[in-house]
């Protein structure tokens, strides 16, 4: 490779995959222009003249970062601020719960041994904590490319600002931090309960593991479940940063619990959702206390039904209700009055 | 020295804010690359070509300048530049404000 050779790969090495090939064409072009005007062709050029017609174009990178359309990033700045504080919160609130709970069920179940109690709670907690930075940054990975803007349209000008758009009296969070960040851990804890048991015994080669949830279920209903979860965490962080019922996150919020009703419903009477085969492991003892192992599932999987359906109906009417609020003169009060 | 250098960095944004009006004004006739940097440097705009030539593509990326590879006078092939209707309605606009500020900024400055 020769020096022209080696310059254009370096300012390559810099361009967006897109047009880098037209690029890389033209700065040759231009390279070999320079050099024809000392009077020298690109082939039998001394490498002085390369040297010199190269460094006049100057740093490989500088070039490439005039041609690339914007500074370009995983979570940028708009993010970024709402990204570190959402996982410190989080963190700071699941860590130490995540620990706790272990040590204590691990001391239950031998009241002497503290010591591999809290090895086992520390270990536990970095796995979650590994499991909750990687999901946080996933979700404002897709926030950040949801935003984004494309190049020709960021410089011309806004919609024209109005004092009108002035909120009419200072708003308090109607949706307070606490509140939002509680729903995004719980949810979180969903996915890891679901998700954790048979990847472990996956990873491990465990055979013989008899997961809690119908085998049938990964063929269509936990993608579907996926999805939502995945729609319903990008809803709460809308949430956490707005902080308020506008109508467009109202009106999310009514989309998201219904359709997660309907699902939870279709689920529930068209799904065998409990594993037939984990309910036959259970104890005995335990066993000989339920009439049948059909009904024993039947009740378990139609409680939680119903109180994850009241909670959704119950967070939709709610969120009606302090939506409509947010438009009155008072406002403020109300919303005061809600979070007290 | 400090003033210098904040000198130096106001001739620049300066500088910045006519170079696009100046390329579009050369590229009624069609030039390549090096032939518009000789043509704008032998009017006394100097210019690194290191700014020249990504502003060309984003012109043109803008819908002001259209551009394609082409070998003219059996001479290698070379990407040439021409300035398009958009570009010509654009640089119309942009004569008239050049002429109004101008005019303002002397008689400011006289």
């Amino acid at each position: 490779m020769n020096l022209i050779d080696r310059y254009i790969a370096e300012v390559g090495r810099h361009l967006p995959e897109k047009n880098r090939s037209d690029i890389e064409a033209e700065i040759r072009s231009m390279v070999e222009d320079m050099l024809e005007e000392r009077a020298v062709s690109a082939n039998s050029a001394d490498e002085k003249s390369i040297a010199e017609a190269l460094e006049q174009l100057g740093d490989p990178k500088l070039l490439a970062s005039k041609y690339a359309p914007s500074k370009r990033y995983l979570i940028g700045p708009d993010w970024f601020e709402a990204y570190i504080q959402t996982l410190q919160r989080v963190l700071y609130i699941a860590l130490p719960v995540f620990a706790a709970v272990t040590i204590a069920l691990r001391l239950a179940d031998n009241p002497l041994d503290f010591a591999s109690a809290l090895g086992r709670a520390v270990g536990g907690a970095f796995e979650v904590g590994l499991q909750i930075f990687f999901w946080i940054t996933i979700v404002f990975i897709f926030l950040e490319r949801s935003d984004e803007v494309p190049y020709e349209t960021r410089d011309s000008k806004p919609k024209a600002w109005t004092v009108t758009q002035l909120p009419k009296t200072p708003l308090k969070r109607q949706i307070s931090i606490g509140e939002a960040l509680t729903n995004i851990v719980m949810e979180l804890f969903l996915f890891v309960w679901i998700v954790l048991p048979p990847m472990q015994a996956w990873l491990q080669g465990e055979n013989d593991y008899v997961p809690f949830l119908h085998p049938n279920l990964w063929n269509l209903w936990m993608p579907i479940f996926f999805v939502l979860f995945v729609l319903t965490l990008i809803h709460e962080l809308f949430k956490l940063k707005i902080g308020n019922w506008t109508p467009a996150l109202t009106a999310t919020n009514v989309i998201l619990g219904t359709a997660t009703i309907i699902y939870i419903v279709a689920l529930v009477t068209t799904q065998q959702v409990i594993n037939p085969a984990f309910v036959a492991n259970l104890d005995s003892a335990q066993i000989s206390q339920i009439r049948s192992i059909a009904t024993w599932s039947t009740w378990t999987v139609g409680i939680t039904a119903t109180v994850f359906i009241g909670i959704i109906l119950w967070d939709m009417v709610n969120s009606i209700r302090l939506s409509k609020r947010l438009n009155e003169p008072s406002g403020m009060v109300a919303a005061v009055k809600n979070v007290s | 020295m400090e003033t210098d250098e904040l000198v130096q960095n106001m001739l620049l944004e300066l500088r910045r804010g006519i170079l696009s009006l100046a390329v579009l004004s050369q590229l009624s006739k069609e030039q390549y690359g090096y032939s518009l940097l000789k043509a704008l440097t032998d009017q006394g705009l100097e210019i690194d070509q290191s700014t020249l030539y990504p502003l060309l593509r984003r012109l043109e990326s803008q819908g002001l300048l259209q551009s394609d590879w082409r070998i003219v006078d059996e001479a290698r092939p070379r990407r040439y530049y021409v300035i398009s209707a958009q570009g010509k309605a654009a640089l119309a606009k942009l004569k008239r404000e050049w002429s109004a500020m101008t005019a303002t900024m002397t008689q400011m400055l006289s």
